[in-house]
């Protein structure tokens, strides 16, 4: 599939245009002075670009860091370093460059993906955007990070995980492309968190078990009372500080928060209600073992690829389900963990009835899962409550008998 | 004047999710920081609606709301669509929050 980038330049092109024929000849001179800015200045890119990367081989997922130098314009940030390059004298600009290359690894060597798109598409990062700039993102082409104010935040580039995130919100782009609203929203914002934990455990060759599962844990400044931005092991308890409140994510269907669909709504709450989906992945990696990107990992890779602009926490958890029957065998302990998992977060996989589903994710729990625990005392729970369902009924049929033999 | 001023999303979101707008008033400034920020007003206000791109991800918005003689102005921008004097006027107001 071939898709068309265009350039988010401060006034749109048409704007431009239109500006070109304006009455006031100041107007039109600004308007031209800015086409030709903007136009002499993405042929410097390229070209720059491409004599950086001689050595490597173009499509070849070469990175290429940039920096702002504390603007907000990106054509206007300088070159900072590339794949044939020295090290740089930056700090910020090293630990993008080395992030972009861990990520581009792990893609590479654990799912075979060739870069962002697939097809081998150079990773450019943008390092001291802004000044005092709380944030990172991926503009729909390349990944900016922030200084942080020094304040309350450090510095983006300081989390390997942050910058999986972002290069994952790419990934997600050419596959899903998962609509950033409401719960498709959520799912992408769960999938950068997945395997922007993923990238940590693997580059740190971590067990589920001994994985932090935090994301951003070394983004606030030591001062700041605060473990990460979001927990996917206990989504809701990132952080609880008189600065910052009380961490919003829910961790389970029952506590799925309704905001607008609107920006200070987050989109529906896209950054919230990802901590749902979060602690599925993080109960089956518990649940499965070992390492989180294999067989989860490998999961979660293949339901991404194969779900769509409007997919829903549904829609993915049955996916899920069945890349894992796909890929490991019906009733496999990969599948049970799986469904066992969503069903702790309150998601039934659609057709298979709750008793059935808890009794199967007993299976999974068979080698020891931190879920085993509350399966055994649901499905005891269920037990109990049919064997009074039976009681009653038995009840009610000696009462009934009663009654017809009264009336005979 | 009274300008007032919040930022939503971004990956920091839960936190901001709580946090309440930041204000300022002109008329509790010293005269040159008052005018310093009329002109900065004045160079953000959009010359053309924004463009909003679809596909950033994690990208922080901002609301800028001037209220001045009775006439309210909203400016709105977002990281991917930034003018340096949005980003001016924003990194004043943050230099001067009370």
């Amino acid at each position: 599939m071939t898709r068309t980038y265009t350039l988010h330049c401060i006034i749109p092109p048409h704007l431009l245009e239109k500006l070109l024929s304006s009455d006031d000849s100041e107007v039109r001179q600004v308007a031209l002075d800015t086409m030709l800015t903007t136009a002499r200045l993405r042929g410097e890119r390229a070209v720059r670009a491409s004599f950086a990367g001689a050595a490597a081989t173009p499509g070849n997922a070469r990175r290429t860091v940039f920096d702002c130098q504390n603007g907000v314009f990106l054509p206007l940030a300088v070159f900072a370093r590339s794949e044939d390059g020295l090290e740089s004298a930056d700090d910020s600009v090293n630990r993008a460059f080395g992030g972009l290359g861990t990520t581009r690894d792990f893609y590479k060597t654990v799912f075979n993906r060739n870069s962002v798109d697939g097809r081998g598409m150079r990773l450019d990062g943008y390092v001291h955007f802004g000044r005092r700039f709380n944030n990172a993102f991926w503009d729909g082409r390349q990944m900016v990070f922030g200084d942080g104010d020094g304040r309350l935040f450090s510095d983006f580039t300081g989390c390997l995980d942050v910058i999986a995130h972002e290069w994952t919100h790419g990934v997600t782009e050419f596959t899903a492309g998962l609509d950033y609203h409401n719960q498709s929203g959520a799912l992408n914002e769960s999938m950068s968190d997945v395997f922007g934990s993923l990238v940590k455990q693997w580059s740190l060759k971590q067990t589920a078990d001994q994985a932090d599962w935090l994301i951003g844990s070394e983004i606030f400044t030591p001062g700041i009372d605060a473990d990460a931005l979001r927990s996917m092991k206990a989504p809701g308890h990132a952080f609880d500080n008189r600065l910052f409140g009380k961490d919003p994510q829910p961790d389970h269907m029952s506590d799925f928060v309704n905001l607008p669909d609107t920006e200070p709504g987050d989109n529906g709450g896209v950054h919230i209600n990802s901590g749902i989906p979060n602690k599925a992945f993080f109960l089956t990696a518990m649940r499965i073992g070992g390492f989180a990107w294999e067989a989860p990992g490998l999961i979660w890779y293949e339901s991404l690829k194969a779900s769509h602009f409007e997919t829903q926490f549904q829609d993915f958890a049955n996916t899920t389900y069945r890349k894992a029957a796909e890929l490991y065998g019906d009733d496999s302990a990969e599948q049970l963990a799986v469904l066992a998992a969503w069903q702790d977060v309150g998601i039934q996989i659609s057709g298979i009835l709750a008793g059935v589903a808890r009794a199967r994710g007993l299976a999974a729990d068979r080698n020891g899962g931190t879920g085993r625990e509350n399966g055994l005392a649901t499905v005891n729970k269920q037990i109990g409550a049919l064997t009074a369902q039976v009681t009653g009924l038995v009840r009610d049929v000696n009462a009934l008998k009663g009654q017809v033999t009264t009336g005979g | 004047m009274k300008v007032t001023w919040a930022t939503h999303g971004g990956q920091a979101a839960g936190i901001r999710l709580s946090l309440p707008p930041k204000a300022l008033d002109t008329d509790a400034l010293p005269a040159n920081a008052a005018a310093e920020l009329a002109e900065l007003v004045a160079a953000a206000v959009p010359v053309a609606e924004e463009e909003r791109p679809s596909r950033a991800r994690d990208a922080m918005s901002y609301t800028i709301t001037v209220e001045d003689g009775g006439r309210s102005t909203v400016l709105t921008r977002s990281d991917a669509t930034m003018t340096p004097a949005f980003a001016a006027l924003l990194d004043w107001l943050e230099e001067h929050a009370p």
